[in-house]
């Protein structure tokens, strides 16, 4: 047991003290600040030249309510709800809409598009409208469409923009058209409020605690997080033990190593180093999360109760995925041998994340049970179910302990026959069928 | 190398050391065909000469080892006297790293027992043991300090006299000021003292050395024999495994050697070479000396540079005279066969190629 420790010990100041362990643990809030920073940058950066369009209004009726519209629009740019106000800085700006009338005179159709189009390409107009003349008219069969025209059909704000201020325009006028009372129909029309709620429970000492409002962060991201960042952990951990053993193989340095440690304890102690390791990631990962959440006022989110499961299912995935990468790196002589072996594993730590999304929405579902169960895939699907309001019974939770610590016992034993024989052995890879004959052999 | 491309203190003058010249009493089975078949062990020479010290750092009794059909190492027994330099020789793929590594516990025998140090069939010896594999190598991105002290640590040694240790071996090894460089700055002789450091850093009392002085230049590979005769002067116990038979001869108390899995030779370089007989003589004389391979008895002919290596099953006199029929003799001398050539006679020609001697 003494040289298992030391191995460790070994193991986890080598990685430690490497640029790539130092990488890892800037990696996730590194590329965490870089997508929601440049996001930002990107919302900020937008094209703020005002959005000119024409308008073709053979109504006559509409270019002065979109002309009102578009000035009200300008003048409240840059207001923001008050629910919001925490966020106005990091809110996108939005450009000026401005809308000028055309008069087609006598072009034909064919020829006002041409012309219209010409400009838009010019850059004197951003895009044009052409109304139908009969769009007030409920009964018209034709005429009765509003064209949009434009060299830039990825910009949506202005469309929804234009299609809501005439729909708004024409369902006012037609109701007044039929005699009815606008202002009366919105309020019939108005809908209910609908409350989206978990479920009331007894607490211990016999109180009803009564359900709690549907929270989207906690039904959703929560599970979500929890899952990513295991993956993410298991991801930046097991693969540098294949590395590692490679490492030795190739510098030549594991037979002096197997002279003074066996080559079980070299195993254990080298899974141990990358608990360690992954343990240290994880509570640089987690501390930063938390101290982000606290200093926004959102450390009510965290689901307190799943931290301990979440270092249980870690230290699983890694006794499972670390002991597979290690039999991997050590029945090899080169990168490219053990990247093509890799590949069945990597499927068994991607399944999960390929399968979330609808074991998050029916978390009891055959199919979610079933997959939470199935050994390589619970450390993740399961620690993703528990973080769901729904949560998993106990004997789920106890079936997949057993299963897994099962599962994980045979891992090390089936890689630490492997290891025997591989971390000497030098040359061509062995094929599948030659690592299952030395797991079967005395 | 010298002149003669034979390994320094193996050409003419390392021979006249070892040697007795114009040695006049013949043996009694002189011309009596020396040379027995090939790979066949002379009955005189199974533990020719027994250990003198009844303390064994190693003992073998009838181990076997197999890798699927093939017999790597076919009942070996063997024992290694401590405070000894045993010389592990034999061509390659011989046995001779199995044999290493059963004696590390890294393979089980599939049958026999393994004795080091006093431990039967356990690893609980290998703290003990300090081995310096062929193929050997370090942890690149590490300094010199942290990888000999992780070593020094796999070997169960405190911190405190791992450091010492360390401290007095750089100092040794001139590298003190290299100490807390990455070893894949250093050259490529300081990581191999380096190398040899980490094996005997935790004060091994037997060390393993697989071809300690390959790629090595004269100056470094004088510092590590001296180091390795110091250590065995401490009374460390070194098993040498090595193809180069000039540095077998010179530094080895005593020399097992192994073909095809098989004890061919076992016992001191005295005893090996006496039983091996004095049929090889050292000839030059003016003139040509190319009929030396057609004269009758002469079973093979190797030029040294000054002389010819003759190996001749006959009386010497009969030789003596056929030659001083044809040339004039400049030198007649009975002299001992060298490892190698008793290698090469056990093993065969083909392993003349991969032997330095």
């Amino acid at each position: 047991m003494d040289k298992v420790r030391r191995v460790a010990i070994g193991e986890f100041l080598n990685a430690v003290r490497s640029k790539a362990f130092v990488m890892s643990l800037l990696a996730l809030p590194i590329m965490a600040g870089l997508a929601v920073g440049l996001q930002i940058y990107a919302g900020k950066k937008v094209d703020m030249t005002p959005r000119k369009f024409a308008v073709v209004d053979r109504t006559g009726k509409l270019f002065e309510v979109i002309k009102t519209e578009a000035g009200e629009r300008n003048a409240r740019l840059g207001e923001v709800p008050a629910a919001l106000e925490g966020l106005k800085s990091v809110l996108p700006p939005q450009p000026h809409f401005t809308p000028v009338q055309f008069d087609p005179e006598d072009r034909d159709a064919t020829a006002l598009e041409l012309e219209l189009s010409q400009r838009v390409r010019k850059k004197e107009l951003f895009a044009f409208v052409i109304v139908g003349p009969e769009v007030f008219d409920p009964d018209a069969q034709t005429n009765q469409v509003v064209q949009y025209f434009t060299l830039t059909p990825t910009f949506n704000e202005l469309p929804s923009w234009i299609q809501r201020t005439i729909n708004d325009e024409l369902r006012r006028v037609r109701l007044e058209g039929a005699g009815l009372d606008g202002g009366l129909i919105r309020k019939l029309s108005r809908g209910v409020e609908f409350d989206r709620r978990g479920l009331a429970r007894k607490t211990s000492d016999g109180k009803v605690e009564k359900a709690k409002k549907e929270d989207k962060v906690k039904t959703i991201l929560v599970p979500m997080v929890s899952m990513l960042l295991l993956f993410m952990i298991v991801m930046t951990s097991a693969p540098m033990l294949m590395n590692s053993v490679l490492e030795e193989k190739m510098n030549k340095v594991a037979e002096v190593l197997v002279s003074a440690v066996s080559p079980f304890e070299l195993m254990m102690g080298k899974l141990i180093g990358c608990v360690m390791v992954s343990g240290t990631l994880s509570f640089f990962y987690l501390g930063s999360i938390f101290g982000f959440l606290a200093k926004s006022g959102l450390l009510s989110y965290v689901p307190w109760d799943l931290v301990g499961w979440f270092f249980v299912f870690q230290v699983m995935a890694l006794f499972i995925f670390g002991s597979i990468f290690l039999a991997i790196g050590s029945a090899c002589s080169e990168i490219r041998d053990a990247q093509s072996l890799m590949f069945p594993a990597m499927i068994l730590v991607i399944v999960p994340m390929l399968v979330w999304l609808p074991i998050v929405q029916s978390p009891h579902s055959p199919f979610a049970v079933v997959m939470s169960l199935i050994p390589p895939f619970t450390p993740t699907l399961m620690m993703l179910r528990l973080a769901t309001p729904a949560g998993v019974s106990w004997w789920e939770l106890s079936l997949a302990l057993v299963l897994t610590g099962g599962f994980m016992v045979f891992c090390v034993w089936a890689a630490s026959k492997i290891f025997r024989v591989g971390i000497l052995a030098q040359g061509q890879a062995p094929s599948l069928v030659r690592l299952l004959s030395w797991i079967a052999s005395k | 190398m010298n002149e003669a491309g034979l390994p320094r203190g193996f050409g003419w003058k390392g021979f006249a050391k070892q040697v007795e010249y114009f040695r006049i009493a013949i043996p009694s089975h002189a011309g009596k065909g020396l040379v027995r078949p090939m790979n066949v062990l002379p009955p005189s020479l199974e533990n020719v000469t027994r250990p003198v010290s009844t303390a064994l750092a190693v003992r073998l009794s009838g181990v076997t080892k197999t890798f699927g059909k093939q017999v790597a190492v076919d009942d070996l027994s063997l024992e290694v006297p401590e405070g000894s330099i045993y010389g592990f020789i034999g061509p390659n793929g011989s046995g001779k790293t199995t044999t290493i590594r059963m004696i590390l516990h890294i393979f089980h025998p599939d049958s026999g027992a393994v004795e080091v140090l006093g431990e039967r069939s356990t690893r609980s010896a290998n703290d003990r043991i300090g081995y310096l594999p062929e193929e050997r190598g370090l942890y690149k991105k590490q300094t010199v300090r942290r990888a000999l002290g992780y070593f020094a640590a796999l070997k169960g040694m405190g911190r405190a006299l791992a450091k010492s240790e360390m401290e007095r071996w750089l100092e040794r090894m001139e590298l003190t000021e290299h100490g807390d460089k990455k070893i894949e700055s250093l050259s490529k002789g300081m990581a191999q003292k380096i190398q040899f450091v980490s094996a005997v850093i935790a004060k091994p009392r037997l060390l393993i050395l697989d071809e300690p002085f390959s790629g090595l230049d004269p100056v470094n590979m004088e510092v590590i024999r001296e180091a390795i005769l110091d250590l065995r002067r401490q009374g460390t116990t070194v098993i040498f495994s090595t193809h180069d038979m000039g540095v077998a001869e010179k530094m080895c108390d005593r020399i097992f050697m192994i073909f095809k899995g098989r004890k061919v030779l076992d016992g001191d370089l005295k005893g090996i070479k006496a039983a091996y007989g004095t049929n090889v003589y050292h000839i030059s004389g003016d003139g040509d000396l190319g009929f030396l391979d057609s004269l009758a008895g002469v079973e093979h002919v190797r030029d040294l540079g000054q002389v010819r290596e003759v190996r001749y099953a006959g009386d010497s006199q009969v030789l003596l005279k056929e030659l001083t029929s044809r040339v004039r003799v400049r030198h007649f001398e009975i002299a001992s066969p060298s490892l190698h050539d008793i290698f090469v006679r056990i093993a065969g020609p083909q392993a003349a190629e991969v032997t330095h001697g």
